[in-house]
């Protein structure tokens, strides 16, 4: 009977998601160029091809380094930003809407207005700092991360909200009862606020790390990848491969292994997340 | 017994189901119908509409435009997946010079020699735009208006134009030394197709081709010199360093506020400059690009209208007279007149309506003839992708400019290799 009740939303997800993804798989193996009529079977020839690639390991050491630092920032902000909000006295409800005006903008939009404050010669920045932080985007070691910069500004807000309900899921009572113990602040806040907040800190970590790591349109707009590549994320070289050089097998292949990578990710948090908190009583 | 109003409901819902999903073949009339793909050619369509109206008038054949994204990268690829689909949802096909080999190649242009012969082509047409329409002795598109990379310069601060890269770099130190702060020489250096197209130039500035049979030649010593020079434009401080993310809009925009002295940039540019609001009014020359001993070509850019393969006989005889009609002498002027759009027929600079409406455009025809296309091989747009990353690292001076080309040379044989 269950079985039968799950049967068809397991149907749709097959048609829907594992469908897509194994026709992918199978594309990956192939060699496909439809502008130049080619299309045979090649193996794992477009994955070795794709360990010998620079650009390719370019854009994977991107990506890691996008998601590790934006999250990380991301986390280090919102914790006492969630902090603030939960213990602001009046003008809660206005606060905590004002937070989420940057999440609430379309990426493309958030990313078109930093890259015109950005732009190296009319741009704002640019003419408060011409050879500072108006020049970032020309600096190829440096314009990935004004990436992080508008991804960090974008989505702190929803991570602190994240953490704020699991603030307000903590009962008040342990708290009280660890100050008549005579526990100080910062006591209070590391054994039972932080403990009891671990698991919404995974779910904001899961969420934002998948999220990170597909990353597109702040890159493609603010450099579509250059200067030489040097911004370019998986999901960018994908889609230039598929649809830019129109080279359908390797650019499968490069989708595959950025899926592997969220894959990989979501499962390390998923495990994590299970466990549970040290102190915490069996059920 | 009279049916009732309610009985005819399921009737006109599948009237109204039928009419959805008629085929663009032709209603119950047999009128023909073709769908026109294209991109919007400026802020007012109406000249363009009363331009296709007309054509319906004389033929009786209806025409559906079906507007394309205005960026050549998104446009090409929704081309290349509905036509690599087998899509036959479309008749006629507005293409980018770059395109027309690529899709030649790919059996999805309709050959239109019957229609077009290529020796009526090549005389009436201009040679760049002839050049690359005509494949292998066939015709498989028609030019339909020309762009051409030019040098804009600042008459208040410069004499006269200069003709070489080291006049180039005197006039820029000159006019600094007259307005100091003032930036040099603006132009298109952000990781996309502009830049291929300022490298060409700069290649073709140094006497070199691209192009060796098919195969893709760029890693040769003028296209090192070439990367060298636009390297060093930013290295010596004769360019700022914005250049390197600079696309057409940001060099006008900077120019355009007189923030520098010289900039390359394509014709449309002219009137926005001339506009009674802008700063530098009344203020710029152009000229042609400099090069190493003399002025070189601009890069060739423009339209050309193609019929797609997988249309029916029937409707490409049509097609092909919405071609010609579409690149009329009288669809040239109203091009060149209502949008600024450079003919792409030679004849149409002497037409005494454009020279009357837009003498701009009458009085670029040396540089339109001289201008030269981008390597016109199948290859090219495969290619493409690999060579702007390249080209953007040179510039921006992650990589000297023999790595980057070394570099983009084998990607690039890499492509045409796996493709034989």
């Amino acid at each position: 009977m269950g079985a039968a009740l799950v049967a068809p939303a397991g149907a749709a997800l097959a048609l829907v998601a594992l469908g897509p993804l194994l026709a992918t798989a199978w594309l990956s193996l192939r060699h496909r160029v439809p502008v130049l009529g080619e299309d045979h079977f090649v193996g794992l020839s477009n994955y070795r091809a794709l360990a010998h690639d620079a650009r390719f390991l370019g854009a994977l050491a991107n990506t890691a380094y996008f998601t590790a630092v934006a999250v990380g920032l991301e986390l280090l902000l919102a914790l006492p930003l969630a902090l603030a909000l939960h213990h602001a006295g009046r003008g809660r409800g206005a606060l905590r809407a004002a937070v989420l005006v940057p999440w609430i903008l379309p990426t493309v939009v958030a990313a078109k207005l930093w890259a015109l404050l950005l732009q190296p010669d009319l741009g704002l920045l640019a003419r408060l700092w011409p050879d500072g932080a108006g020049a970032v985007l020309t600096r190829p070691r440096l314009a990935l991360h004004a990436a992080i910069f508008v991804d960090v500004w974008k989505t702190t807000p929803f991570v602190a909200l994240l953490l704020l309900a699991g603030l307000q899921a903590i009962p008040e009572d342990l708290a009280r009862a660890a100050r008549v113990d005579g526990a100080s602040a910062l006591r209070v806040f590391r054994s039972i606020t932080l403990p009891l907040l671990r698991p919404a800190l995974l779910l904001a970590l899961l969420f934002r790390s998948l999220d990170a790591f597909r990353v597109f349109d702040v890159v493609f707009v603010l450099t579509e990848g250059g200067p030489g590549h040097t911004t370019e994320p998986l999901s960018l070289y994908a889609y230039r491969t598929l649809l830019r050089a129109g080279s359908f097998g390797l650019g499968a292949a490069i989708s595959l292994v950025t899926f592997l990578g969220v894959v990989a990710i979501g499962l390390a948090w998923l495990s994590a997340l299970g466990e549970r908190s040290p102190g915490e009583a069996p059920p | 017994m009279r049916p009732s109003p309610r009985a005819l409901v399921p009737v006109l819902l599948c009237a109204a189901l039928a009419a959805g999903c008629r085929s663009h073949e032709g209603d119950a009339r047999g009128a023909q119908r073709l769908v026109l793909r294209y991109q919007p050619l400026g802020p007012d369509p109406a000249p363009f509409r009363a331009l296709v109206a007309a054509f319906e008038r004389e033929s009786g054949v209806e025409v559906e435009l079906q507007a394309l994204p205005n960026a050549a990268d998104l446009a090409h690829q929704l081309l290349v997946t509905s036509l690599g689909a087998g899509g036959e949802d479309v008749d006629v096909l507005v293409l980018d010079v770059v395109w027309v080999a690529e899709l030649a190649r790919a059996g999805w242009l309709a050959d239109l020699s019957d229609a077009f012969p290529p020796a009526r082509v090549r005389e009436e047409f201009l040679a760049g735009p002839a050049g690359a329409v005509v494949q292998g002795g066939r015709t498989y598109a028609v030019p339909w208006y020309v762009d051409v990379g030019l040098l804009y310069y600042r008459t208040d601060l410069v004499p006269e134009p200069p003709r070489t890269y080291a006049a180039l770099a005197a006039a820029i130190r000159a006019a600094q030394a007259e307005a100091p702060g003032i930036a040099g020489y603006l132009w298109q250096g952000r990781q996309y197709e502009g830049l291929s197209c300022n490298f060409f130039e700069a290649l073709w500035g140094y006497g070199g081709t691209a192009l060796d049979g098919e195969r893709l030649r760029l890693d040769s010593p003028a296209a090192r010199e070439a990367l060298d020079h636009l390297r060093g434009l930013v290295a010596d401080g004769l360019s700022p360093r914005s250049v390197v993310t600079a696309a057409e809009e940001d060099a006008r925009r900077a120019f355009q506020e007189g923030r520098a002295v010289f900039m390359r940039n394509w014709p449309y540019a002219w009137p926005l400059l001339q506009d009674p609001a802008s700063p530098v009014r009344g203020r710029v020359g152009v000229a042609s690009l400099p090069g190493a001993e003399g002025p070189a070509p601009g890069a060739l850019g423009g339209w050309q209208l193609g019929i797609s393969s997988r249309a029916p006989a029937a409707r490409r005889a049509a097609a092909a007279r919405l071609v010609a009609h579409l690149t009329s002498p009288d669809a040239n002027a109203v091009l060149a007149i209502a949008y600024g759009r450079n003919p792409a027929r030679r004849a149409s600079y002497e037409d005494p309506r454009i020279r009357a409406a837009a003498p701009f455009i009458a009085a670029l025809l040396p540089r339109v003839e001289a201008a030269r296309a981008r390597p016109v091989t199948p290859y090219y747009m495969l290619a493409g992708d690999a060579l702007q990353g390249e080209l953007s690292a040179a510039v921006s001076g992650l990589r000297s400019p023999a790595e980057a080309l070394a570099r983009a040379q084998a990607q690039a044989d890499a492509i045409a290799g796996v493709a034989r």
